[in-house]
């Protein structure tokens, strides 16, 4: 009995595989789809060989939509709108979209075929997206595990995005991944020095892209980015601001700051960057150079761990106790966060307590 | 019926899983480390084991996911996390995506855990944790993420 069962599961799944074969193979050899017309957002069209997913497509394109799981389906960042052409939606889609964005024809770029014509809309902002290739110049140590990276741009020469947007790094092919990778980095660097991007990277254990950062990348190595994306961002308002922050969460607190410094900004700022022990702070010469430089900035570095604190005028626990005790006015100010997940959960919610209305409360939500 | 389902040859879903398990595609160095047994000979090698432990995967992850969320609270600093251990979460910003084809992902995690007494510690990420719960997969010997589940119930028990 056992024996049948098992002829007739292995003959039901080898025909089952075979047939998928044939059919991968017939997709592959026969479906010809000829060339399909991509019209974006009515302004301009593309024409591409039909048969792929779109996201593959736009990206041989050079139009980057963010992905964080290469096309499999599973990140649902690839989001955009498909108007016409695109056929039902795919049980695999689903889970990702809201009833709104279904209704509003959003898919999921990386499981729609390009197999006639489409008609897409693309946000703005994704188009203004390019790939930079560029040269690591310099490579600096800014905590036992905190790197900047200095990249200057080879081709195009230059970048314009706004202080607290993000680019992708390319991570090649090496020995510790088969595929090639993006991560996202907070740019960090001045933004008026237009020929270079900075990233700070925090060293993530057993991490695909960090350890090649940390490890593999050499000064002179040429680097790929993709960019600049996201909406973390200054509010042109007179509110003061705060800026809560930790580790790497540093990066695009540091380009706001010295952009409010090249654009002479007077608001009324203060800096709480959180760490577990003084070794762990980083750029803080430069922290004191905006104070000095900058009209109404203050900067609170606060440490758990108190050896040696005294020292650097720290506070002692964690941020977000330092934020409870010291800030004034909080229902007047903007708060601007970047670090761990859990430090902004905890975060907002003291500001939250201190009456910091929710819409005041920015970071990337990630 | 799980009989035929060991002797029965390998589908093409059990293939794509096995060579996604091995490549660093969704992790650095893969899941399979040097181990050259199949994914369900790993399974069911840590299943038999975690029997004779006298605890089942579902008791095991929710003790982890537990000290994981105390952990947490520390906001990356050692926190007591039970009798006489302490833990400690490292958090980046972006998400993990399971091998497995399912919906879903996962905080990019470490939890390290420390007894005290003994100085023993181990480290597992939230991706760990939902391979344990949802799929019994302590992952291949030599991955950097391998957990043995001895160690991981003498520490977290
Ligand atoms: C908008 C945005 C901005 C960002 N800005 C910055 C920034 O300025 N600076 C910065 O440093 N970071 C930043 N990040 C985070 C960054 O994008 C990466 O997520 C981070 O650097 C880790 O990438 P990685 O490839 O090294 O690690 P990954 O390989 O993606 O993940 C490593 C983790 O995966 C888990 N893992 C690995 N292998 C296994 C296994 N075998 N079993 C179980 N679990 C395993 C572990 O938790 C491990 O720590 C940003 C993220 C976002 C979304
Ligand atoms: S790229 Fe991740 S869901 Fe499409
Ligand atoms: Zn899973």
């Amino acid at each position: 009995m056992v024996l049948e069962i098992l002829v007739a599961v292995t003959v039901v799944s080898l025909i089952g595989t075979v047939l998928a074969a044939l059919l991968t193979i017939c997709e592959h050899f026969i479906a010809d789809y000829g060339p399909c017309q991509i019209s974006i957002n009515d302004e301009s069209d593309v024409t591409v060989k039909g048969g792929k997913d779109l996201l593959s497509m736009l990206t041989a394109e050079r139009i980057f939509i963010p992905s964080a799981c290469g096309g499999r389906g599973t990140c649902g960042l690839c989001k955009l709108k498909v108007l016409e052409g695109a056929g039902p939606l795919l049980p695999t889609e689903e889970p990702y979209l809201e009833k709104e964005e279904r209704e509003s024809n959003v898919r999921l770029a990386c499981q729609v075929k390009v197999r006639g014509d489409l008609k897409i809309e693309i946000p703005q902002e994704l188009l203004a997206v390019r790939e930079y290739t560029c040269k690591c110049v310099e490579i600096t140590d800014l905590t036992h595990d905190i790197k900047q990276f200095r990249l200057e741009l080879i081709e195009p020469t230059t970048i314009d995005y706004i202080p607290g947007q993000y680019v992708q790094l390319l991570t090649p092919v090496y020995e510790k991944s088969d595929e090639e990778i993006y991560r996202a980095y907070s740019i960090s660097s001045n933004p008026a020095e237009k020929s270079v991007i900075e990233l700070i990277i925090r060293l993530v254990p057993g991490g695909i892209c960090t350890t090649y950062c940390f490890e593999y990348l050499k000064v002179g190595d040429e680097v790929k980015i993709n960019g600049p994306y996201g909406d973390f961002r200054l509010l042109d308002s007179d509110a003061p601001i705060v800026f809560i922050a930790g580790g790497s969460g540093m990066a695009p607190i540091k380009c706001m700051l010295h952009h409010m410094k090249n654009t002479d900004n007077k608001r009324k700022t203060i800096y709480y960057f959180g760490a577990n022990e003084p070794r762990e702070l980083l750029l803080t010469d430069l922290m004191r150079e905006f104070e000095k430089q900058l009209a109404n900035f203050r900067f609170v570095p606060v440490v758990c761990e108190p050896e040696d604190s005294n020292v650097l005028g720290c506070e002692i626990g964690l941020v977000t106790h330092a934020v409870q005790r010291d800030l004034k006015n909080a229902t007047e100010c903007e708060a601007y966060l970047c670090g761990s997940p859990g430090m902004i959960d905890a975060t907002i919610k003291v500001l939250e307590e201190l009456g910091v209305s929710e819409d005041k409360i920015f970071y990337d939500k990630f | 019926m799980t009989q035929v389902g060991i002797v029965m040859k390998e589908s093409p879903e059990d293939r794509k899983l096995e060579e996604v398990l091995r490549s660093s595609r969704l992790a650095a160095g893969g899941f399979m480390g040097h181990d050259n047994r199949s994914v369900s000979e790993v399974i069911d090698a840590d299943a038999t084991e975690l029997s004779r432990l006298g605890f089942t995967k579902e008791q095991v992850a929710e003790r982890m996911r537990q000290i994981t969320k105390v952990a947490i609270s520390g906001l990356g600093t050692w926190v007591q996390v039970g009798d006489g251990m302490e833990g400690k979460v490292d958090e980046a910003k972006g998400w993990l995506i399971c091998p497995w084809p399912h919906k879903g992902k996962l905080a990019k995690r470490i939890t390290v855990v420390k007894v005290i007494e003994t100085g023993e510690s181990i480290r597992w990420s939230d991706l760990n944790t939902h391979l344990i719960s949802e799929h019994g997969f302590f992952e291949g010997k030599g991955s950097d993420f391998r957990i043995e589940p001895r160690k991981l119930i003498r520490t977290i028990f």
